[in-house]
């Protein structure tokens, strides 16, 4: 009966989802030019952070250590994000938030994600409206940090082990994963956060187990990937519409990534593990593959471990972590797939994100 | 433990039939007592680093795990035999050899293949290295039924260590042993922090409280006919310091220990034979926890429990001065349980593993020849999954030494060996991670070695000089490598790796002179390990991660009327860390040099009393084994022993 009702409401939401998009697309905004990327590199012991030129392509390999007298970035850095003049940079395993400034790497303070006497290990970080939003592992929540006094505001319970997070009008939409409950299994529900009231007000059941990542469309619709359960049930995406706040469907078998990133309503589904090609390009307004692998060019990628977008002119950077241990590369390919340039983040071991230094 | 007894003096001197490393065939490194008591070592792995060809994996602190490399085939392919029967590691195949204490310790050896002795359980036979542990023995004196010796050590850290060893001889056909013993520490030890700047810092959670009890019995009929017993246990509790983490000291996980095991030995030996027959009962259990663990019941436990029923007979015939031969043949069974939230689905392994073997041997004026013959059954059941591959092998050594000349004290020796590693119940069977269809792991060894000794030259009252070049590959070996994220491990037989190293050693006694006894021991390996696994893999020909190119150790004792010295050092070139083979991924040369001075007391009616003093790394320098995981700075430790 359910599975009736989502059948018939698909074609309706894709001619609304149409619709608004017609509404808001907006004209690719003004953006300068980057001239450079910060590369985060998450380490095997120990996390780097790069600097790419892109008018030199000149690679510093530890550019935090050469720009803090020598200091240590830590350990496992999961995320990156730029706000304002500064740069967050999520540090899983030494728990805390680097915060730098973007335009020296100088560092401003670290933000212990402490609880008691335990670590909370952050994941993931998102800024919005003078805020970063971070996501914690071991305690559930989302921490949230004041940009200007660069200190933890508030922490807001959701459920567990939450990873990415997507924001759209008031809402903070968090994936619970649960991955860590290996005998009762992972979870499947996204949390949704109103970020005025700075609480969780709904928690989304999917039909993705173990979400990972969580992105909108411009149409408003959040397209939820997850690992599925390692066993029988395998990687898949879901989609929820943001205005109902309710699970739409989930996509079909051949769309099974755990990860994916939207660029202007185009979703590039990869596999952060590798063995199934390097990304989808799908088309989320009308719901179809564009193309089933990313690359036209031959250019080999072994392990997608990252994904992300110039959003001044639509290159798609490719972040390889090879075998986990040796060093890994950089590719910047176009978005047609056709391969521009690439560098090794040596000394740099399992890059994860690059940030766009305008 | 076993082959001694038919020699025992009936007299009490410490039992000191030590091994002439220049005469085995295989090569042979051993450290008596009276070595091992100047090595400011707590441990058998303290012992072990000090063996040429030998990696300890030390994770630092008392409480830390400790396994050795021998000739970088990996922990995997060393066996340790203690008092006569290998000790069972049914799970991970590794045995922690900071587990075993050195306090009751009479000496370790160290075989690069099998002991030489023909009348020997299968099972020694089974692994490319033998360690050989043997605890001090009764000794007999007719006017004295019950001997104590107690001793208590203290020092940095929190550490305190008290134990004792009870002897009682109802009559020299029957005798008893007890020693026990506890080790403390709070394992607070400073070290250089690795933050810029960042001073010192501490490390956290490394306490440990461990407790060893160890009973030994033996009945001689007369010399060729003795039964033994022996019973050990062994209970630990201890913080898991886990790596270094920047930025961040927390850290909560904890492990305890349980070991236990109980043999008896039947030694008879007839006019042209001997008979040995074994029989041992292992259990082991192991508890880990981590209390932050992000599950629904915020935290993670496991809970191990293994057992192993051991059968081993083992006949030697000597058809004539110049021949022998034996045949042993072992069955054992093991099996591994889980009681822990992962209990349910998981494959509870039970593995039964027969082993025969075939030796013979000749001893010729100038020659000596070996050849053994092993042949391994081995199949495993389960109760959920599928059970690991069934193994039928034969794995051959053949070994000889010549001695060219007479009047020259020189000896030619060379062995060859074609020896495996089965997979373990961990490889196979770890939830989530174990691969059934895992093959073993192989290791062919090549040896050709010289030895020499000098005695009574000079100032040289005996000079033993070996050194053995060797030629190691190995293939198929077992590798956890990341599935689909890095939580998802599994094991892949995707590994090979060639070795090809030198072990020199060298040992002189010299002459007293003015009434000062000096020994030294030196021993140099040079060794370039490389993986040799995926030709298209940028570590390809790399040396293998944290094995050096050069290392080596020193020790020197001295005495001097009732005072012994002892100086050890120990060192280690760079190595690099898993991944690129870049200035970033070195791990640093580093050296540690230790020095002991004890003073003997002696007190009426012929006790004893003995003073020691321990200063480890007294140059106070900041090293680390593995990447993360520092060792101690300088350290002391005193102790006080007597014998009553």
């Amino acid at each position: 009966m359910k599975k009736t009702i989502l059948k018939w409401s698909l074609p309706l939401a894709i001619l609304f989802s149409s619709c608004s998009h017609d509404d808001t697309v907006p004209s690719l905004p003004a953006i300068k030019a980057a001239k450079g990327l910060y590369v985060l590199s998450e380490g095997g012991t120990e996390s780097h952070l790069g600097y790419y030129d892109l008018t030199t392509g000149a690679f510093t390999g530890d550019f935090f250590k050469q720009q803090n007298g020598g200091a240590s970035l830590g350990q496992i850095g999961n995320d990156m994000i730029q706000y304002g003049s500064k740069v967050y940079i999520v540090m899983n395993v030494s728990s805390n938030v680097t915060v730098i400034n973007a335009s020296n790497a100088q560092l401003i303070k670290r933000i212990d994600f402490i609880n008691g006497a335990a670590k909370t290990s952050p994941r993931f970080a998102m800024a919005y409206n003078g805020k970063v939003y971070v996501t914690a592992t071991k305690d559930s929540s989302v921490s949230v940090i004041d940009t200007t006094s660069l200190n933890i505001v508030k922490t807001i319970s959701v459920g567990p082990n939450p990873e990415g997070m997507a924001i759209v009008g008031n809402n903070l939409y968090v994936a619970n994963s649960g991955g860590y409950n290996f005998v009762s299994g992972p979870d499947s529900t996204v949390s949704v956060v109103d970020l005025s009231a700075q609480q969780e007000i709904k928690r989304i059941k999917t039909g993705t187990l173990n979400p990972q990542k969580i992105e909108a469309n411009s149409a408003g619709n959040l397209y939820v990937s997850g690992y599925g359960n390692f066993a029988a049930v395998p990687a898949s995406v879901s989609v929820i519409n943001s205005t109902s706040n309710t699970f739409m469907n989930k996509l079909g078998t051949d769309i099974s990534y755990p990860f994916l990133r939207m660029y202007h309503d185009t979703a590039y589904f990869y596999n952060n593990y590798g063995g199934n090609g390097t990304a989808r390009v799908y088309n989320t307004l009308t719901n179809t593959t564009i193309r089933p692998e990313f690359i036209t060019d031959g250019t080999t990628i072994t392990t997608p471990y990252g994904i992300n977008i110039d959003e001044q002119n639509g290159n798609i950077y490719v972040m390889d972590a090879k075998d986990y241990v040796s060093s890994g590369s950089v590719t910047c390919f176009d978005r047609s797939g056709k391969k521009l340039f690439t560098f090794s983040v040596s000394p740099g071991v399992n890059p994860n994100k690059v940030l766009f230094i305008r | 433990m076993g082959q001694s007894i038919d020699t025992l003096p009936a007299i009490k001197i410490t039992a000191q039939n030590t091994l002439d490393e220049t005469k085995t065939i295989i090569p042979a490194q051993q450290l008596n007592k009276t070595e091992l008591s100047t090595l400011n070592s707590l441990s058998v792995a303290d012992a072990a680093k000090y063996f040429s060809g030998v990696l300890v994996k030390d994770y630092g602190g008392i409480g830390g795990l400790k396994t050795i490399s021998v000739r970088s085939l990996g922990a995997n392919h060393t066996g340790v035999m203690y008092d006569g029967m290998m000790l069972s590691e049914v799970q991970g195949g590794q045995v922690d050899l900071g587990k075993l204490s050195l306090d009751n310790i009479e000496n370790i050896t160290l075989y690069d293949a099998a002991p030489e002795n023909i009348l020997l359980p299968a099972r020694s036979f089974a692994s490319a290295s033998v360690l050989v542990l043997k605890s001090t023995e009764a000794v007999y004196d007719p006017y004295k039924k019950a001997a104590l010796h107690a001793s208590l050590k203290a020092g940095s850290f929190g550490f305190i260590n008290p134990s004792a060893f009870l002897q009682y001889h109802f009559n020299n056909h029957f005798f008893n042993t007890l020693s026990t013993e506890y080790q403390g520490a709070s394992g607070v030890y400073p070290f250089k922090a690795y933050e810029y700047g960042g001073g010192t810092a501490k490390r956290n959670n490394s306490d440990i409280k461990s407790f060893r009890t160890e009973y030994d019995a033996g009945y001689k009929m007369n010399d060729s006919n003795v039964i033994r017993f022996k019973t050990y246990y062994y209970h630990a509790d201890r913080g898991l310091p886990g790596s270094v983490v920047l930025y961040n000291p927390i850290s909560h996980q904890r492990l305890k220990d349980d070991n236990f095991f109980t043999q008896a030995s039947w030694k008879k030996s007839y006019q042209h034979s001997k008979l040995l027959l074994n029989a041992k009962y292992s259990y082991a259990f192991t508890y880990y926890l981590d209390p932050d663990f992000p599950n629904a019941q915020g935290k993670y436990e496991s809970k191990f429990h293994k057992k192993e029923y051991y059968f081993s007979g083992a006949y030697a015939f000597y058809f004539s001065k110049i021949f022998s031969a034996a045949y042993s043949s072992d069955y054992f069974i093991s099996t591994l349980t889980r009681s822990d939230e992962f209990a349910q689905g998981f494959a509870v392994p039970t593995r039964n593993t027969w082993l025969h073997n075939v030796a013979l041997k000749a001893i010729f004026t100038t020659m000596q020849l070996q050849g053994d013959l092993l042949y391994t059954h081995q199949q495993d059941k389960v109760k959920f999954g599928n059970p690991g591959k069934e193994i039928n092998a034969f794995s051959p050594t053949i070994s000889v030494s010549y001695e060219p000349s007479k009047a020259l004290p020189l000896r030619i020796r060379a062995f060859y060996k074609n020896i495996f590693r089965a997979p373990t119940f961990d490889d196979l069977y770890y939830t989530f991670i174990g691969n059934t269809s895992l093959k073993p792991e192989y290791a062919k060894q090549y040896n050709v070695g010289l030895t020499y000794k000098q005695t009574k030259s000079g100032i040289i009252n005996t000079a033993l000089f070996t050194m053995d070049g060797y030629y190691y590959k190995v293939k198929d070996k077992i590798l956890a490598v990341p599935r689909q994220n890095l939580f998802q491990w599994t094991m892949l037989n995707i590994g090979n790796a060639e070795i090809k190293g030198i072990d020199a050693n060298m040992s002189i006694n010299f002459i007293p002179i003015h009434h000062i006894n000096f020994s030294a021991r030196l021993a140099y390996t040079f060794q370039r390990a490389l993986d040799k696994s995926d030709i298209n893999s940028s570590t390809y020909n790399n040396q293998l991660p944290y094995t050096p190119v050069h290392s080596g150790s020193i020790n020197i004792n001295a005495v001097y009327k009732k005072f012994t010295f002892g100086y050890n050092a120990l060192f280690s070139g760079k190595r690099y860390k898993p991944g690129d083979q870049i200035p970033e991924n070195i791990v640093n040369a580093w050296t540690t040099s230790d020095f002991s001075v004890g003073y003997d007391f002696y007190l009426k009616n012929n006790h004893h009393l003995k003073t020691l003093f321990e200063l480890n790394n007294f140059l106070n320098q900041q090293y680390e084994i593995i990447r993360y995981y520092p060792m101690p700075l300088f350290n002391y430790r005193i102790g006080v022993s007597v014998d009553l």
